[in-house]
């Protein structure tokens, strides 16, 4: 069944054309990742499919309903009863850091969807305690690690029950020691077969985890598939001279951290 | 000594007269300011043109000339005005809310507009994907971190208003130091002027106490 497909989506800042003919579609239970170099276009296509970002031309259907048919979005209403079904989650975490962890898991929940304290709060606990932050419920956001927030930051997407999840860079503001611990929750999603769409640079988690793996460059999607076809027998150059790189460069970082942590027990 | 005592009661007692409509005018200024002003904030920050020049306009000449002006234009110039002038005729402490209200309202909007540019964008994103309304996410998300940034400038432009309160002598309105002025004048004794500021200085103290407790209840 497909959840999202996107159809010839086009989107400029000015003549920059971010997004050219976009077209691909995600199935239930599928694990997509997104590569590609920075400026590729790869965040401003998932912030279109959540109306982060309004796309010039093309359509998004999410599960049979558009989000923009023809270019053309419909009335603000519809689109929120949209994008509820869909859930993200943020480079930044963007928790609210006014609400406890709890809080932050249940104001969505209370004020948009009404739902009764004892289950809601029965379910906040459930998803902390998924998320290995049970202890840290009442706690503020400033004093969780940028690890913990992310965590939080997914259990509060999951609280809305959503029928999709978007990752947007979801590791790219860490520290090296604590993704981890991120990509752990995310693979336990994916191994209940959450659908989930996921903007990434960690290129052993889009192999492992993604069956679908899609490389864009300069606002195009050059190439497709599943994981070993991309990784092991990429067709485009551009793609092979990507993934070199950035193997070139994590085996450079690799050697970094081991320097680093030398200099530190020197 | 008991002179002395009668002479200070003598003089305090009318000052604490004055003191009750300091604070009466304090108060009737914060409860009108605050709302007025965050109306003005979100006026300025609205899509539609004429509005938005509106606020703009509004909050240029409330903050670009004197409020001692201000209270004389509302007081006497106000009523001299063709038309609706014989609508506009005040009582002196009314008008002395009116321009204050007025005045206070422009400088507090800029201050809320300070605090929504200190909050992250990503905080509307959040709010947005989880299907919260622009109305909730004013309420729940955007407001309770605005107030927390803005606590030092209310709390400074606060403590300003208590002494700023000291203007509405020029339109007759007998407050703390107008009850000073006249028993300095009539005893030749500067003595009133030190109660005043006595005076002035309690209720700011009481002020910082309340702003310090609302600092500490926000933090977060």
């Amino acid at each position: 069944m497909e959840i999202i497909k996107v159809n010839k989506l086009n989107k400029s800042f000015g003549d920059n054309h971010v997004l050219n003919n976009i077209t691909f579609s995600v199935n239930k239970g599928d694990v997509m990742a997104i590569i590609g170099s920075s400026g590729s276009g790869k965040s401003t296509l998932l912030r279109c499919l959540i109306d982060l970002e309004k796309a010039d031309s093309g359509d998004i259907f999410m599960e049979g309903m558009p989000l923009i048919q023809g270019g053309v979005y419909p009335s603000n209403q519809e689109i929120r009863a949209i994008i509820i079904k869909m859930g993200m989650v943020f480079q930044h975490f963007n928790l609210f850091p006014h609400l406890t962890v709890r809080q932050n898991l249940e104001l969505a929940p209370k004020v948009v969807k009404k739902e009764e304290l004892i289950q809601m709060n029965q379910r906040s606990e459930a998803y902390l305690n998924k998320v290995g932050l049970f202890d840290r419920i009442d706690a503020m956001p400033s004093t969780l690690s940028g690890g913990e927030k992310q965590r939080v930051a997914i259990a509060r997407a999951l609280m809305m029950n959503p029928d999709i999840l978007l990752f947007d860079e979801p590791t790219s503001a860490l520290d090296p020691e604590l993704t981890g611990e991120v990509l752990a929750v995310m693979k336990d999603l994916a191994n209940e077969r959450m659908t989930m769409v996921v903007v990434t640079h960690e290129m052993s988690f889009a192999r492992e985890v993604a069956n679908k793996v899609v490389f864009m460059d300069s606002g195009k999607i050059l190439e497709a598939g599943p994981p070993e076809k991309i990784f092991i027998n990429p067709k485009e150059p551009r793609t092979r001279e990507f993934l070199s790189s950035i193997l070139r460069n994590e085996s450079q970082s690799e050697k970094e951290k081991k320097r680093y942590r030398l200099k530190r027990y020197e | 000594m008991s002179d002395y005592l009668t002479y200070l009661s003598n003089i305090t007692v009318p000052m604490l007269n004055g003191m009750v409509i300091t604070l009466s005018i304090f108060a009737v200024t914060i409860v009108c300011s605050i709302p007025l002003g965050f109306l003005f904030t979100l006026m300025v920050r609205s899509k539609v043109k004429p509005i938005k020049a509106f606020a703009n306009g509004y909050i240029y000449v409330l903050r670009g000339t004197p409020l001692l002006l201000q209270l004389m234009f509302v007081y006497f110039g106000l009523p001299l005005l063709p038309f609706f002038g014989q609508f506009l005729i005040f009582g002196r402490f009314t008008a002395a809310c009116i321009a204050f209200g007025l005045n206070y309202s422009a400088y507090f909007a800029e201050i809320f507009r300070g605090g929504l540019l200190a909050i992250d964008k990503g905080q509307y994103e959040a709010a947005k994907v989880l299907g919260l309304t622009k109305f909730q996410t004013m309420l729940r998300v955007v407001v309770p971190q605005m107030i927390r940034v803005c606590l030092p400038a209310i709390s400074n432009e606060t403590i300003t208003l208590v002494k700023d309160t000291a203007l509405v002598t020029v339109i007759g309105v007998a407050e703390i130091l107008h009850y000073a002025k006249t028993a300095v004048n009539r005893d030749g004794d500067t003595f009133a002027f030190l109660v005043a500021a006595l005076l002035y200085l309690m209720i700011n103290f009481v002020l910082t106490m309340i702003f310090k407790r609302l600092e500490k209840k926000y933090e977060f």
